[in-house]
């Protein structure tokens, strides 16, 4: 059977013997016997590089050129919002200024409790053998004066559960955090013999962010 | 010699050869623009963060108008009830109406003057305008009186209250209690 691949000259000159006749084939004008010839191969790979990198070329210009186009259409939609944006952002600035005053104001009012709902609830909630004497309303708290009717006995157990009574009292406790006795706390008034206590009522601190 | 091989060569592999050449510049094509993709693409994130944020700005601002509008007002409102500390007789004033209209009588009213007052901390808009008042009458017009200070046209704060009757008897209970205050009343710097 016949080689089908194509001999050079000199493969045929050094795998045989000593030739007994001279060798007078032209090789370079013999036909190529191979079913696929290798030059295929080649050219098949040169045009599939050519071919891939083509495509990858494509693909990064086709990118480029997709966000040349949505960056340019940002850049409209930027031109043409920007001026009504800035003039929002503007007035944002003037609102806040407005919105600062009117914070300071309300901060103003809330700052100290009312003197006359605290009055008006001491009252309503004053036990009938208590008599208030003095109301102090102080910066940092709340001085009560007060005497209880009674014998002194009975009006001791009346001024602690007062006490209590204005410890557990849920609108008080919006405005005070510490409600106990304060200077003599409780003691008997020589001139009227009659028991007298006095409680100091401390305020909460500020919410923060407010001015002293 | 070398030349005619390279020649031969050529015309013996048209196609590989212009392929290879394709191939080659294309790579250089590929290679030379390669570097703009990020460049775009972060050109694109600040064009698309600032496009969402002018976005952002014209949704949020569609009622801005309108509240600025009534802030304003509110802050005009508020400002024709400020006083202002160099108007004396005028703050005055405005207690005496309150001793009349609530039956009480007025032993002390000072306004406290602003001398040489420290800067605030902070940015402030408005300045607490403080009076020192003694007033006198029995518990309800002194509650009408405590009232009216609270909530009548100027703001006001009170900042110490003594409310006390003279003596501890039935008797001193009954009649009339003094009141001193020591207030602030917003006004205008």
């Amino acid at each position: 059977m016949l080689s089908l691949k194509k001999k050079t000259e000199a493969a045929a000159v050094s795998s045989e013997m000593a030739p007994w006749h001279p060798n007078l084939r032209n090789f370079a004008r013999l036909p190529d016997t191979k079913v696929v010839r290798t030059t295929f191969f080649i050219n098949g790979a040169s045009v599939f590089i050519a071919l891939a990198l083509l495509l990858w070329f494509a693909f990064q210009e086709y990118k480029l050129h997709n966000l040349d186009k949505q960056i340019a259409e940002w850049d409209r939609q930027i031109d043409r919002d920007k001026k009504d944006s800035d003039k929002f952002v503007a007035l944002y600035g003037r609102f806040k200024e407005e919105q600062a005053r009117v914070d300071e104001v309300a901060w103003f009012l809330k700052s100290r409790p009312s003197v006359s709902l605290l009055l008006t609830h001491l009252a309503q909630t004053l036990p009938q053998d208590i008599a208030l004497d003095s109301y102090e309303q102080q910066l940092q708290g709340l001085v009560l004066r007060g005497t209880v009717r009674g014998n002194p006995d009975e009006a001791s157990g009346f001024a602690s559960t007062y006490l209590d009574q204005l410890r557990g009292d849920k609108v008080l406790k919006t405005y005070f955090d510490e409600i106990a006795y304060s200077g003599s706390g409780v003691s008997r008034n020589p001139q009227t013999s009659r028991l007298s206590f006095q409680f100091f009522l401390r305020f909460k601190p500020a919410a923060k962010g407010g001015q002293k | 010699m070398a030349g005619e091989q390279i020649v031969s060569f050529l015309k013996a592999n048209p196609i590989s050869v212009a392929c290879g050449a394709l191939a080659l510049a294309v790579a250089v094509g590929i290679y030379v623009r390669a570097d703009r993709v990020p460049d775009m693409e972060n050109l694109l994130n600040q064009k698309a963060s600032l496009g969402e944020r002018i976005d952002a700005n014209l949704k949020n601002g569609a009622q801005l108008p309108d509240q600025f509008a009534a802030i304003s007002a509110a802050r005009q409102q508020i400002e024709s009830r400020l006083i202002r500390p160099d108007e004396l007789a005028k703050n005055l004033q405005f207690f005496y109406k309150l001793e009349s209209d609530t039956g009480t009588k007025l032993v002390d009213l000072r306004q406290n003057l602003i001398i040489g007052k420290a800067p605030p901390r902070i940015k402030t808009y408005y300045i607490g305008v403080g009076f020192t008042i003694a007033v006198r009458g029995d518990y309800t017009r002194l509650l009408d009186f405590v009232r009216r200070l609270e909530s009548n046209q100027r703001f006001c704060r009170i900042m110490t209250a003594t409310l006390g009757v003279a003596g501890s008897s039935d008797k001193d209970r009954g009649g009339d209690v003094t009141l001193n205050l020591s207030i602030e009343l917003l006004g205008l710097p």
